[in-house]
């Protein structure tokens, strides 16, 4: 009954993110029917470019998910992460230096996360929506409320709009580079490494996980402090992009993470979903987002489209879910 | 007799108000299979938590491969000593392979990476030693069969090289195929020289397996000996006892005419064609082990459960139930197993409880669906009279309130409205003496008042001190049916484990 050789489409996982691949094809050839420009050379690099945000939010959002737990406070570490950093930077700080600090800061808020969550076994929900709600008042009080100026020319700030914006290589903006690493360094861990393994069996079943020796708080806070890691570098694109840090910087990020990791087939439910899905579904969010302002649609109907889409997929996703289930039992 | 790999001597625990284990004993030898029987709450899985250090003993000795345990032991230390336990619910990742879950915690890695050739092998190798071939180490557990599922939680134990395997009811969940294969692996087992406790339920499969018998009632060690020096008969009366049981207050009532039936019932995998008929004034009891699908069988008549096919008729007219609402609605009501869970809102005020299934009633007049307080205290003043319910007063909450008062306070919403059969799921479970026979009392009241009730009990002395007639199920099947009044707890019990194909109906 069982063949020898597995084929490639029967593994776990891989066919929700073949469909959200399928998706973003479909998407595409759409647009490009509707509007010529949207498939201009122009347009598919800072395309390219807007999609980075959103992946990086998705793969630390995508990373809480398999864990089973949620994480609200990605969009204020984002902001915090563009405050701090623009702040620093205004007030004269070398750059390098601005950037350790804030790195520094947004890891402490994923160790907290993890500490409530996995520690003291505070619903994630309402553990991470206290630390959304801090990060978004750090992130006001840094400059005392208010958005930071411009941070200014030459020497490093230079490399720095560069380097995460601004700069690229053939037709590729060097921010796309960065994020494509980032997201290989996790879909490493997650697929290769005991520490992966271990997120994928907390999502799953946290009793089994724990009976069988793994630490679940070591494991939760993990995905926690990756998570504030990706807010942290999203923050820092999103700085150099504006040149300057806003207060507002990342607002409802947290739900475009979940956007990103549910169309690309992470389930919110925990313990299945492949990282690699998180590319399908923040490139989803990013088309529809260029797409339908290409193609002249006004903002309320945009947000209209894009919510039924996600509805639709975590729908689809559920009924998979129940249907895997059904299976199993009529096996039994 | 040091050959034992395992003594445990006088050990007692006590949890608050009980004494769950009382110098209990137990001696397991190498490559035998000893069965821990004993009924519902005899203290076997307490004892085996026990071993396996999920609990600690009060006091007693524990002595492992010549080992004396000083102190507590915990579950790593019983790990590293070679115990493994199977659990009755399967403890294992379903979205993880095979192999993932036989490693899961140990993982071998080669340079940080995981080593999934290594470990799909080994996988493989350990499934092997158990005469398993056709498993793919790389096959998400969560789409095996329950069978399988526990072949690889054996096969995991082996990995941690488990001497010493407890199996709690293993056999509870499989068919009868994998019942074979798994029978064939405990004789692997065995021949690999490992003590095995098997605890199960279902005394006719014993003699295929089993070596030695140790018997436990209510929290005490009653017997040990070799397997085939008891008869069945002689297990199950150790299993049982001979106390006298007349603290039931059964009064008989004249029956009335038929009120429920229910034909053919099906439903999910715990409810295969039931049939049963309910009459007025009349207690009929269901019996069975846990698990034999008794609860299911209510739940899905109470539309809690959805049906998967047969007809539920009331005063010979058929009745359309699709969920709990519309079985209130035609007086079929349900004071389930889990009170605090499922029969109380335990945050909300007894007002609130005994009003909430009766909203419908009373805002009856209003059009606005306002609340209407003179109906609500006369629901409230009539269910207190009635029922006794000791409070400070209905805006109490009710989890605030003894066992007892709690199951008054279900009983009392259904009063409120006139409810033509009640379902009773345990419905003494948890409480002290004093408070079941007040509970006894409004059955009997109720009977009186030409009520058809049902009661589902796992307490052999309880159902049939108060039933006028019982039912027994088992594996979601009806196997028997008898008269309280000229059984035994044996015809009872045998029934009660009939799981075998010739499920003779009465």
């Amino acid at each position: 009954m069982e063949n020898k050789k597995r084929s490639f489409l029967s593994k776990p996982g891989v066919a929700s993110v073949l469909t959200a691949f399928i998706g973003v094809i479909v998407l595409m050839v759409i647009f490009a029917m509707m509007n010529p420009n949207f498939i201009k050379r122009n347009n598919l690099m800072s395309l390219a470019r807007s999609i980075c945000p959103y992946l990086l939010v998705g793969i630390g959002q995508g990373i809480v998910c398999i864990t089973g737990n949620i994480d609200l406070s990605i969009g204020s570490v984002l902001g915090m992460s563009a405050m701090i950093s623009a702040t620093l930077v205004c007030n004269g700080m070398n750059v390098i230096l601005a950037i350790i600090i804030d790195l520094i800061a947004c890891l402490l808020v994923g160790l907290s996360n993890g500490v409530l969550v996995g520690k003291f076994k505070l619903p994630p929900f309402i553990g991470t929506l206290g630390t959304m709600t801090i990060c978004r008042g750090i992130a006001q009080l840094v400059n005392n409320n208010y958005n930071t100026g411009d941070i200014g020319t030459g020497g490093l700030k230079d490399l720095f709009r560069d380097t995460f914006y601004y700069g690229r290589v053939g037709y590729v903006y060097y921010g796309v580079v960065i994020c494509l690493i980032i997201w290989a360094i996790f879909w490493y861990l997650m697929s290769y490494t005991a520490t992966g393994r271990h997120i994928y069996a907390i999502g799953s079943n946290v009793d089994a996980a724990r009976l069988s020796g793994v630490d679940v708080f070591k494991t939760t806070t993990t995905a926690y402090v990756i998570s504030a890691f990706c807010s942290f570098m999203a923050g820092l694109i999103t700085m150099a992009a504006a040149g300057m840090g806003s207060m507002q910087a990342g607002m409802s990020y947290e739900m475009y993470g979940v956007a990103a990791a549910v169309i690309g087939g992470i389930s919110t439910l925990g313990g299945s979903g492949l990282l690699v899905g998180v590319i399908a579904g923040a490139s989803v969010w990013a088309i529809l987002q260029n797409g339908l302002t290409l193609a002249n649609v006004p903002v309320a109907m945009r947000n209209i489209i894009i919510g039924i889409i996600v509805v639709a997929c975590v729908l689809f996703d559920i009924m998979r879910r129940s249907g895997m289930i059904g299976a199993k039992k009529k096996a039994a | 007799m040091s050959d034992y790999v395992v003594t445990m001597e006088h050990v007692t625990k006590t949890f608050p108000g009980v004494k769950a284990l009382d110098d209990v004993q137990l001696h397991l030898l190498p490559g035998r299979v000893m069965a821990l029987l004993g009924e519902n709450g005899a203290g076997k899985s307490t004892l085996m938590k026990i071993l396996s250090g999920v609990y600690t003993r009060d006091s007693g000795d524990i002595t492992i491969f010549g080992q004396k345990i000083e102190g507590d032991l915990n579950t790593k230390q019983a790990q590293a000593l070679g115990v493994a336990i199977i659990h009755q619910e399967l403890n294992m990742c379903q979205h993880l392979t095979v192999a993932a879950n036989m490693f899961l915690g140990r993982e071998i890695t080669k340079g940080g990476r995981l080593d999934n050739a290594e470990m799909n092998r080994q996988a493989v190798e350990q499934l092997a030693k158990l005469g398993i071939h056709d498993l793919d180490p790389e096959e998400s557990v969560g789409n095996l069969t329950v069978g399988r599922q526990q072949m690889v939680e054996i096969a995991k134990a082996l990995l941690i090289n488990a001497k010493v395997l407890v199996m709690d009811e293993p056999s509870s969940s499989l068919s009868n195929a994998e019942i074979v294969e798994m029978f064939r692996i405990v004789r692997e087992l065995k021949a690999m020289g490992t003590a095995i406790v098997y605890i199960s339920h279902r005394l006719q499969e014993l003699h295929h397996i089993v070596d030695d018998v140790t018997i436990m009632r209510d929290g005490k060690y009653i017997t040990e000996g070799k397997f085939e020096d008891f008869t069945m008969d002689q297990i199950i009366a150790n299993m049982v006892g001979h106390e006298v049981k007349n603290q039931f207050p059964r009064e008989t009532v004249p029956k009335g005419k038929k009120i429920l039936e229910v034909k053919h019932l099906n439903a999910g995998k715990m409810v295969k064609d039931v049939s049963f008929e309910v009459f007025e004034g009349e207690v009929l009891g269901f019996s069975g082990l846990v698990g034999a699908g008794r609860t299911e069988t209510m739940r899905a008549i109470f539309g809690a459960d959805r049906k998967d096919g047969g007809e539920i008729l009331l005063d010979g007219k058929p009745l359309e139930i699709t969920n709990p609402g519309s079985s209130i609605r035609h007086g079929v009501v349900l004071a389930p197993e889990d009170r605090k869970k499922e029969g109380l809102c335990t945050k909300l005020t007894i007002r609130d409880n005994i009003a909430l299934p009766n909203l419908d009633i009373i805002t009856a007049g209003s059009l606005t669906g306002k609340i209407n307080r003179k109906i609500e205290n006369e629901m409230i003043e009539k269910g207190k009279s009635s029922l006794t319910i000791k409070m400070s007063g209905a805006d109490a909450e009710a989890g605030s309130l003894s066992g007892g008062n709690q199951q008054k306070v279900v009983v009392a919403k259904w009063l409120a409205r006139q409810s033509r059969v009640i379902i009773f799921d345990e419905p003494t479970r948890g409480i002290d003496v004093a408070a079941k026979v007040e509970i006894y009392d409004i059955i009997n009241e109720l009977k009186k008042h030409g009520v058809g009730v049902i009661i589902v009990s796992s307490e052999l002395p309880e159902v049939m001190g108060i039933s006028d007639r019982i039912i027994v199920m088992c594996n979601g099947r009806i196997t028997g049916e008898v008269d309280p009044r000229h059984t035994s707890e044996e015809e009872i019990m045998t029934y009660a484990t009939q799981f075998g194909d010739h499920a003779a109906a009465s």
